[in-house]
């Protein structure tokens, strides 16, 4: 299709053509020039400890196995290259190898062809190869206990596309010695009827909507009015490669609002020495007031610890598979308090999660309306906001009121949807403290 | 803070369970198999009663009346359900294991606070409900005045123009003789599906 993406977002003033949470075409688009190929987050490697242990999961709507061999993690499409049925149906466990229920051909942990019933007759068909057959395989690599897969292999590495923004995934990543884990059972997965785009851009930037659209949900734990505190001072945005975190310094702020004072007295006894670890200011963000996405669907909160992909279902249409991420060395008892803190605020059955999904359908669905789809939507606030003075690493800017964040985001979208090979995309240099870990 | 605020209930102060009690509780309810004598049909009768007057309560989101039926010692559980190989065990809830709601009774409580507080977008205009109880079995625990009672549901939701949710399951009940009515002790939900074929569980079930 003849697409020029430039002409749906303009990131300056800030305004986006609504026809791209709607159209097919785009989203097709989208599937190929975005999802097949960014690093997408595909498991924690606490879900894959033992040689064996597998996790099925998406990238954009490919279904791919998530493996780990004595070699170490595997990513590869989870269809049979033979007729092309599905290979593995259960979410997680543990499995020697990978059995089509079709034909009985079998894979490795690897995703290598191993065999298959009357083996024999291939092995006398010229030019097959055993090694031509298997499971197609993606890209892996980590950062910090995060798994991404990318089926590109023009991509630039994992390290440059996360880029300076590793600096500060390290406030929730790195806070603690020990590294972290994501809590046991899988995720909890929800199904919503709207583009994968707005619950995406709604993490990317948006405390602004907390402050209406969480006031029922806040309320009972909060007090009257929500009593969320967000204002512009001590406050910022940053994005690098269209990643983009809104945050304040007060340190547990988001963590509040599950109610439950153990957990503030536990994440307060740890402040100095996360302080010690992280600095001042990171350390500040480790379970503050503040929201994120990694471009381009996956997103977390920090103080919940909730990490979420917005897996893309159609061009109206996303999966919500959410978990719970905690310092591997957090006290047993803290950690489920986490655990229930997390799924009774942002869980489908939160008290907060349980609003925000009827405003993202809703924003999809009145673009069914031709006049209604011809209207862009406003990403306007805070335009002209200044370079914070921190001196730090990023697209930094003051004040978490304000779309800098999504402009950016959509910028980055722009940018990936425009360009016909990564040869077109250039992402921006390290030059943070992030930098030193680049090699 | 305003006037109001003061007036607050104190959520720290309602009833709670310890982390041990709730585990206990939940391995009560996965060990509910219906081992127990049944219970005669005077009974079953006035259990079938208790669930039709429960399901209308939540069906006219008379939510402040239902919370009356709930024991302090409350253990309300929907654990996820999971696609797992039978080798490993299919998909057994697990007391460790994120799930939809783990709560107790001073939880409850803040979710009724939500739906109570007038700005709740989501429920504005409101839902509306129908709860359909069925297959009530209800089986001896051999500790006197305590039942155990299986049923199945069907919750339909609609709201606004087009959205609607139908949420099917099992629920497993430990309830409490109180005078001609019942209080509930544990709730077990069980929906099949692994992915939550809806946006939200802003419901009671």
């Amino acid at each position: 299709m003849t697409f020029n993406a430039s002409s749906y977002v303009d990131p300056e003033f800030g305004s986006v053509d609504r026809r791209i949470f709607w159209s097919p075409e785009i989203y097709e688009l989208e599937l190929e020039r975005i999802f097949a190929r960014s690093w997408l987050f595909v498991a924690h490697e606490s879900q894959l400890e033992k040689p064996g242990s597998f996790l099925t999961t998406y990238m954009g709507q490919d279904p791919v196995i998530v493996s780990r061999d004595a070699q170490g993690i595997n990513v590869f499409l989870n269809s049979c290259p033979h007729r092309g049925n599905r290979v593995c149906f259960a979410d997680s466990g543990e499995s020697r190898q990978f059995t089509c229920n079709y034909h009985g051909w079998a894979f490795g942990l690897d995703g290598a062809l191993k065999r298959m019933p009357k083996m024999g007759i291939y092995k006398a068909t010229p030019g097959f190869r055993m090694e031509d057959w298997g499971l197609k395989r993606a890209r892996v690599a980590s950062y910090k206990g995060l798994v991404f897969a990318n089926f590109d292999e023009a991509a630039p590495s994992l390290d440059e596309w996360l880029g300076d923004f590793r600096w500060y995934l390290d406030a929730v990543l790195d806070a603690e010695d020990g590294g972290t884990e994501f809590l046991p059972g899988g995720a909890t997965r929800s199904v919503l009827n709207c583009n994968w785009k707005f619950p995406a851009d709604n993490f990317v930037g948006d405390i602004y909507h907390a402050l209406w659209t969480h006031l029922g949900g806040a309320e009972p734990t909060l007090g009257p009015h929500g009593g969320v505190k967000v204002e512009n001072e001590r406050s910022w945005h940053v994005s690098v490669n269209g990643h983009g975190w809104e945050f304040n310094d007060s340190f547990y702020g988001n963590a509040a609002t599950m109610g439950d004072r153990e957990v503030l007295r536990y994440m307060r006894s740890r402040q100095e020495a996360i302080t010690k670890r992280l600095g001042e200011f990171r350390a500040n963000m480790w379970g503050s007031v503040a929201s994120s996405t990694i471009f381009p669907n996956f997103s977390f909160l920090p103080g919940y610890f909730t990490f979420r992909t917005f897996q893309p279902k159609g061009p109206t249409r996303t999966e919500i598979h959410a978990w719970t991420l905690v310092p591997r060395n957090m006290p047993d008892e803290i950690k489920d308090r986490f655990r229930r803190g997390s799924m009774r605020t942002f869980s489908p059955g939160g008290i907060l999660e349980m609003d925000d999904g009827e405003n993202w359908e809703h924003s999809t669905a009145v673009n069914a309306g031709w006049v209604t789809r011809h209207q862009r939507l406003c990403y306007a606030m805070n335009p002209q906001d200044e370079m914070a003075e921190t001196g730090l690493a990023g697209n930094v800017r003051a004040g978490q009121l304000s779309d800098f964040n999504q402009r950016e985001f959509y910028r980055q979208w722009m940018k990936m949807m425009d360009a016909s090979s990564w040869q077109d995309i250039e992402l921006a240099p390290v030059a943070g403290p992030a930098a030193e870990a680049v090699e | 803070m305003n006037a109001s605020a003061s007036t607050r209930p104190d959520y720290s102060t309602y009833p709670r369970l310890t982390m041990a009690e709730a585990r206990d509780a939940a391995r009560q309810l996965i060990a509910m198999r219906g081992a127990g004598s049944t219970v005669d049909d005077v009974r079953l009768l006035s259990l079938q009663r208790f669930y039709a007057m429960e399901a209308r309560l939540l069906d006219e989101e008379r939510y402040q009346e239902w919370y009356e039926l709930l024991a302090d010692d409350l253990f309300y559980w929907l654990p996820l359900r999971q696609n797992r190989h039978r080798r490993e065990g299919g998909d057994g809830a697990d007391p460790d294991a994120m799930a939809f709601f783990d709560d107790c009774k001073a939880d409850i409580a803040v979710r009724v606070g939500r739906l109570a507080s007038g700005l709740a977008w989501t429920e504005d205009p409101p839902t509306r409900h129908v709860y359909v109880i069925s297959n009530v079995e209800g089986f001896e625990t051999g500790v006197a005045g305590e039942l155990e009672v299986h049923s199945t549901f069907i919750q339909y939701r609609n709201r606004s123009e087009h959205d609607d949710a139908t949420i099917v399951g099992r629920r497993r009940d430990l309830l409490r003789i109180a005078g001609d009515g019942y209080m509930i002790a544990r709730r077990l939900v069980l929906v099949p599906q692994s992915v939550l074929l809806t946006k939200n569980l802003s419901v009671f079930f």
